[in-house]
This record gives structure tokens, sequence and C-alpha cells, in this order.
């Protein structure tokens, strides 16, 4: 039978999220304090989710180059060599290779499908290729949170250097009795 | 002094509230995003699939044991479930439109409140 399956690491993928209603043009210097607050932590847990993803779309790249690489062992000359199969990750028992020409290839929610060597290999190619486009697309949106969030954290700031010089000249003029 | 008192208490009724509906939200909007996760996962087998030759074989994982299946059948059953989800998002969507509103609503009483508590003490204070 087939000996290797190859799993599907897609589960923790959140892939592109929605693009949420940040998407409006506000003017920063129209708001307040406590809302500018609030628009900063929105960014910041945008920034968060994207970085997430990239680093979960970057581990499942990972898995499927491996995935990909231990397919270049199943050759034709490795047919009937002895292996150790693992039952845990402590224990193993001999075997032998016995078919090199078909995988079990795990494609998520369950589904197994047999495919040759080289189906497989283009299977992993696909996905590697599929991985890549979808951090090439979360990137620049990455990116772009990380400016608006700098503009909001500037605003901020001059908004507070601004309230505390009206304190200061309010805490100057004399109290009238 | 009393009537500061029951202000007081009105505020802190007002800001649980508050904060039960922002729970909620929080709540909805994880469960949308694992929807999210699901459907991506399922749209994903489904593109697979679609690409299988007729003759391939195809197995679901059924506890420990994989069961070979019908292809046209896997897609079927992948087109099943995807609708499903989506139902399901839909429903959420709304779920969270709702709380939305809520907590808008909850957040425009609580400062209001929030206002008057304080003119309220600063006259307490000034007398």
């Amino acid at each position: 039978m087939n000996l290797l399956v190859l799993s599907f690491p897609f589960r923790s993928v959140a892939v592109l999220p929605r693009e949420s209603k940040m998407a409006q043009q506000v003017e920063l210097n129209a708001l307040n304090l406590q809302q500018l607050e609030m628009l900063k932590n929105q960014l910041d847990q945008e920034t968060e989710m994207f970085a997430g993803s990239l680093q979960s779309l970057k581990a499942a790249q990972q898995k499927f180059v491996e995935s990909q690489q231990n397919l270049d062992t199943l050759t034709p000359s490795n047919q009937g060599k002895e292996i150790l199969v693992p039952l845990t990750s402590s224990m193993y028992v001999p075997g032998h290779l016995s078919d090199v020409k078909s995988v079990m290839v795990d494609i998520g929610t369950g589904y197994y499908v047999e495919k040759t060597t080289e189906e497989a290999k283009a299977y992993f190619k696909r996905k590697i290729e599929f991985c890549t486009q979808q951090m090439e697309k979360i990137q620049p949106l990455l990116q772009d949170r990380a400016s608006k969030k700098q503009a909001v954290i500037d605003v901020m700031r001059d908004k507070m250097i601004q309230m505390q010089m009206m304190q200061m000249q309010q805490a100057g003029q004399p109290t009238r009795a | 002094m009393a009537a500061l008192e029951t202000m007081r208490n009105q505020l802190e009724k007002k800001l649980k509230e508050f904060q039960g509906v922002q729970k909620d939200l929080q709540k909805t909007a994880s469960t949308r995003s694992q929807l999210d996760v699901q459907l991506n996962e399922n749209r994903i087998v489904k593109d697979e699939l679609e690409l299988l030759e007729t003759d391939s074989n195809v197995y679901k994982l059924t506890g420990p044991v994989l069961v070979k299946q019908d292809l046209e059948e896997a897609k079927a059953n992948v087109g099943k479930r995807i609708e499903y989800i989506e139902g399901e998002i839909k429903r959420q969507d709304a779920t969270i439109k709702d709380f939305e509103e809520k907590q808008e609503k909850s957040r425009k009483e609580l400062t209001t409140l929030q206002q008057q508590f304080q003119q309220a003490q600063a006259k307490a204070g000034k007398a």
C-alpha cells in the first residue's frame, strides 16, 4: 500500500481577511484623542492579524516544500529497500518500500487522493505557488497598516502637545477672584 | 449626595451592560472568523477535486480509517458543506451587525450618563 501520507498544513491559515471599514477616508485631525486611540487599537489588531496570517502561510509553505522534497526519495531504484516505519514518534518497525509510484495526499477537510509521484509533485508545486501569491497579497496590506498607524500616532502626539500648551496658558492666567 | 450615589450606580450598571455587549460581539466575531477559515479550506478542497481525473481514487477520513469515496459524491459533499458554511456566515454577519448596533447605542448612553455624572459631581464639589 501507499506508505507516504502527505499532510495538509492549511488548517490554521486564515487567508485574506475582509477589507475592513478602515477603507473610508477619514480626516485624522478631525478626530479627538479617544477616537484616535480606538483607531490605533484597530490598526494594531489588523497588523497583528496580517502578521499572523503571513507566518502561518510561511509555515504551511515550508510543509509543502518538505513533502515535495520527500517525494524525491521515492525513486524506482529505492523500491524494495528496507525502511523503518514510525508507529509513534519513538517506536519504529521495519518495512519494505513496496510502492514508489503512488502516494496518498491529504487535500484538506479529511479528503485524501491517490496520486502518482509526478502528480503529487505538481500538486505541491501548485500549493507552494499559492502560498507565495497569498503572501504577496498580504505584504502590502501589512505595510499599509503600519504607515497608517504611524500617521495616527503622529496626529495623537501633535494633539497632546497642543493640549499641554493650552493647559499651560490657562495655568499662567491669574484666576479671577 | 444621595442623587450622586444613584447616578454612580446607574453608571456602573450601564458600564457592565456595555462590557457584556462587547464580549458578545467579540465571541461572534471569532466564530465568524473560524467559519471563514473552514470555508477557505473547503474551497481549496473543492478546487483540488475539480482538477482530478474522473478515475482518481478519493478517500475520506472517518475516524481513524480512510473510506473510499466516489469522486462525484465527494464533490457534491464538499459543495453542500460550502453552502452550509456560507449560510452560517450570513447568519453570523447578521448577529454581528445586531451587536454592533447595540454596542453603539450602549456607548452613546454611557457617554451621556458619564457627562451628567461629571457635571453633577462638579456642582456638588462647588456647593
